[in-house]
């Protein structure tokens, strides 16, 4: 222990004078890069999610004013009795039918958004997303299966049938190609990326044959395709609270990971020369990653880009350290998918585009644009 | 059985006041995929020492960072921190002792210098907990003395492979460590930051006390920096200063190639050369032609080989097992080596060899080492080179207190059986009495026991004089 080198604070304080120095004019070098602070930002991010909330609650067929919609909201919170000078259908609007949809486009986006972080920054590749892994061809099967069963829901009406059946083909497939890479006590990403793949095509093989054999297909098919190109269609609460749930963990779970996933940065090696259980935490980052995108999945469909783009919209906004990436993209993702969700319902009213295909059709310029207009290269 | 320092012939002179061992290595052993890579891996660093690893691609020096830095572990023996089994360390502890410098790092994603710096801080918070002034301090410290504090805000990646090395120099110094290690720090750099990478490493060990273990491709910087250097071929086979290590015989034993070793006019420090030309290396091979060819195995062959050594007899050795003492002594000894894979027994084609280099010699000195199925055949073959007129020379056992038998006496005249005895074949036979029948045999070919080194050797030393006479 004696030849470890103490931190030399005491005997020198000119030194500290230098470093203090040193550090001012550091800040000012890197003044341009970051104008603002990180509260501040995220701050300012969960403020335009209010407001987009606020705003994809009011469009629709029947416009609800703002200022309507902030009261009818604060009286549902038993706090505030504001007077009801407005039609009581508003308020049915406003609760039954569209905070379900606003909701959880918002808690989609911000898992999946958080997901694309997690597996961007565990396996260290800026093209991975969520869906990378088997989430999505393990849902798509598991909704396939859904649809072609001859009952509707689970456990009374509770909980429909296709969320649930969703939720479990992603997770089941995920720890499926987990345990398929795991080799000798190790899960090399090069492995886990190819039977990710390997899975994937497999289980598309299987849905497919699935719909191929399967009678009613005529009957099902229009509803299959829209849940596969994504699209929130929910209107009970009971399905959003428990998803709400899940992700909320999943993304206080994220943000504890954010050192870990920083020093992921310099590779399994490197992690490991910082003291890290490489192995754990790979586990834990998949787990966690593939819940959040499992969750999503169950009630929106298979929403694609959204966990791409918005990791990287984020660092190349704010740089890549995570502890302000991980809530930084949860709330963008919040706001993209909410805006995405509310431009699919009004674009071409009263019928519904699904949303996957706003989110790749606004995403992806958006995203180039950014590309193209940043100062650091963005090489990998 | 001698130990390792010893067997090879040279020592760390240890400094004045000898501070307390860091680390230690006892008998590690460590292959991937059943190829093994190190054997029996015994080494001591002592807290404040500088030691360069050298040795070919492949030779280990990687392995031996891995498993120093936890990230291996070994599948013999054990590696030893601080007086303590690295497995019992907690990987966040060894974090803090130990710190690693990669060979070259790609980092995805755009990191600041300063960023970068600051995840050295990571065995030291929490899952939850933020960097504090403390650890910010410490960071400006690590980046001051790298001498990058400048770079603190640009990125990573955009910087140059010399500034790269100095932020991961300045990421491991930010880990507090106790030792660190570093992996060809100056592979692929231009000369400047070489030079630069390693006076900042030399200067952190001087003035800041921290042990420092490096692979090292280049013989000359390793020279120039390292007092102490370990040179691997799949072990250790010289553990000393440079002017014992950086002996040309030796380098051409381990490289594969004839380098020269000299001061250069006007320089301190020793430089190793690439041969000149060709013909010089031709007329090098001629001028050694081996007279002896010496079977060992476990130690046995220690005392001959230096023996022959001293006295300027070029003798071939083997076959040896990678990985024996005996090898890693005859790589400094003998003009050339016969080797075996590790623990494996003598294989046809290594009999071949061993044929072709009994064609060269005109006599062959058998030590008492074990006998077992593995190394049978070299009996066989001792006993078909006495048919074609080989001397062969069998050197008596030592008794049981570690000399050589000094009762006998080799004017007397001994019955077979007698002979037999001095050889000690009975005591280190493990074959069922095969080997002693073929050691029986080879003295009814008239294999001559000898009961002393001092004696083979000039039993070697007339058949040289016979040999240059009649050719």
């Amino acid at each position: 222990m004696s030849g470890r080198e103490p931190v030399e604070v005491g005997g020198c304080p000119s030194k500290i004078m230098k470093l203090a120095t040193q550090k001012t004019q550091l800040k000012q070098l890197r003044g341009g890069v970051r104008a603002l602070p990180a509260p501040l930002l995220l701050l300012a991010l969960s403020c335009i999610l209010l407001i987009v909330i606020l705003l994809a609650v009011s469009f629709g067929s029947t416009p609800i004013p703002i200022s309507n919609i902030t009261k009818i909201l604060l009286n549902g919170t038993g706090l505030f009795h504001f007077a009801r000078h407005w039609d009581s259908t508003a308020e049915l609007i406003v609760w039954q039918v569209r905070m379900p949809v606003v909701i959880s486009a918002a808690l989609v986006g911000a898992a999946l958004s958080v997901a694309g972080v997690l597996f961007q920054g565990m396996l260290r590749n800026p093209l991975a997303d969520p869906y990378l892994i088997g989430t999505s061809s393990g849902a798509a099967l598991g909704a396939a299966i859904a649809f072609v069963l001859p009952f509707d829901t689970l456990y009374g009406s509770f909980f429909p049938l296709t969320p649930l059946l969703a939720f479990v083909g992603a997770m089941v497939t995920v720890m499926f190609v987990y345990a398929i890479a795991r080799v000798g006590g190790q899960t090399p990403v090069v492995t886990l990326l190819l039977a990710g793949v390997v899975i994937n095509a497999v289980l598309v093989a299987f849905q497919t044959l699935i719909l191929t054999l399967s009678s009613h297909v005529q009957f099902t098919f229009q509803a299959l395709f829209n849940w596969l190109s994504g699209g929130v269609a929910v209107t009970d609460w009971s399905p959003i609270i428990m998803v709400a749930c899940i992700i909320l963990v999943g993304i206080v779970f994220s943000l504890m990971l954010s050192n870990v996933l920083d020093a992921f940065g310099l590779g399994e090696e490197g992690a490991a020369h910082l003291g890290l259980h490489v192995e754990r935490y790979k586990l834990l980052i998949v787990v966690v990653g593939s819940l959040l995108t499992a969750a999503a999945v169950s009630i929106s469909g298979l929403i694609g880009f959204v966990g791409l783009v918005m990791p990287h919209a984020m660092r190349l906004l704010l740089g890549p350290r995570h502890r302000l990436l991980l809530p930084a993209s949860a709330l963008g993702g919040a706001i993209f998918l909410t805006l995405a969700d509310l431009l699919a319902r009004v674009v071409i009213a009263p019928a519904v585009l699904p949303v996957g295909v706003l989110t790749a059709l606004v995403g992806a310029p958006f995203f180039l644009f950014l590309l193209r207009n940043s100062k650091r290269a963005y090489r990998w | 059985m001698v130990d390792e320092g010893k067997n090879v012939g040279v020592q760390f002179i240890a400094p004045k006041t000898s501070p307390e061992i860091l680390l230690e290595m006892k008998g590690v052993t460590f292959g991937y995929e059943r190829e093994p890579i190190l054997y029996g891996v015994h080494v001591q660093v002592r807290k404040g020492e500088m030691v360069g690893l050298l040795g070919p691609n492949g030779s280990g020096k990687t392995t031996l960072l891995r498993l120093v830095s936890g990230v291996l572990h070994p599948q013999q023996g054990k590696v030893v921190l601080e007086g303590r089994d690295l497995q019992d360390w907690g990987r966040r502890s060894i974090a803090q002792r130990v710190a690693v410098v990669p060979q070259a790092l790609h980092m995805p994603f755009a990191f600041t210098v300063e960023q970068m710096v600051s995840l050295g801080r990571t065995p030291y918070i929490n899952l939850l907990g933020s960097r504090n002034r403390l650890d910010a301090i410490i960071v400006e410290d690590a980046m001051h003395a790298a001498g990058i504090t400048p770079l603190a805000g640009r990125i990573f990646n955009e910087l140059s492979g010399g500034e790269r090395q100095l932020v991961m120099v300045a990421m491991a110094l930010a880990q507090q460590p106790a030792l660190l290690l570093l992996d060809e720090p100056t592979a692929h750099l231009d000369i400047k930051y070489q030079i630069e990478i390693l006076e900042l490493v030399q200067r952190l060990n001087r003035q800041r006390g921290m042990t420092v273990i490096a692979a090292m491709h280049d013989l000359n910087l390793a020279a120039r920096y390292f007092p102490r250097l370990l040179l691997f071929q799949r072990g250790i086979v010289a553990d000393a200063g440079p002017v014992e290590v950086l002996e040309p015989h030796l380098l051409k034993r381990v490289y594969g190639i004839d380098v020269q070793v000299g001061i250069l006019r006007g320089a301190e420090h020793l430089s190793v050369l690439p041969p000149g030309s060709g013909l010089e290396t031709d007329e090098r091979e001629q001028e050694v032609q081996p007279q002896a060819l010496v079977m060992a195995g476990g130690g046995s062959g220690e005392l001959l080989m230096r023996a022959l050594a001293d006295a300027h007899i070029p003798f071939i050795a083997g076959p040896l097992n990678i990985g024996d003492s005996d090898y890693a002594l005859a790589l400094r000894l003998a003009s050339a080596v016969i080797a075996e894979q590790p623990y494996a027994p003598i294989s046809p084609a290594t009999l071949e060899q061993l044929r072709k280099s009994l064609a060269k010699v005109s006599l062959l000195i058998l030590c008492p080492m074990p006998i077992g199925p593995g190394n049978l055949a070299l009996l066989q073959e001792a006993l078909s080179a006495a048919h074609h007129e080989i001397k062969v020379l069998l050197l008596a056992a030592p008794d049981p207190s570690g000399r050589v038998n000094e009762q006998f006496n080799a004017d007397t005249s001994y019955t077979n059986d007698e002979l037999l005895q001095q050889t000690g074949i009975a005591k280190r036979d493990y074959t069922n009495g095969e080997g002693l029948r073929l050691v029986r045999d080879l003295l009814q070919t008239g294999a001559v026991v000898v009961g002393s080194v001092t004696e083979a050797v000039e039993a070697a030393k007339r058949s040289a004089i016979l040999a240059s006479s009649n050719p």
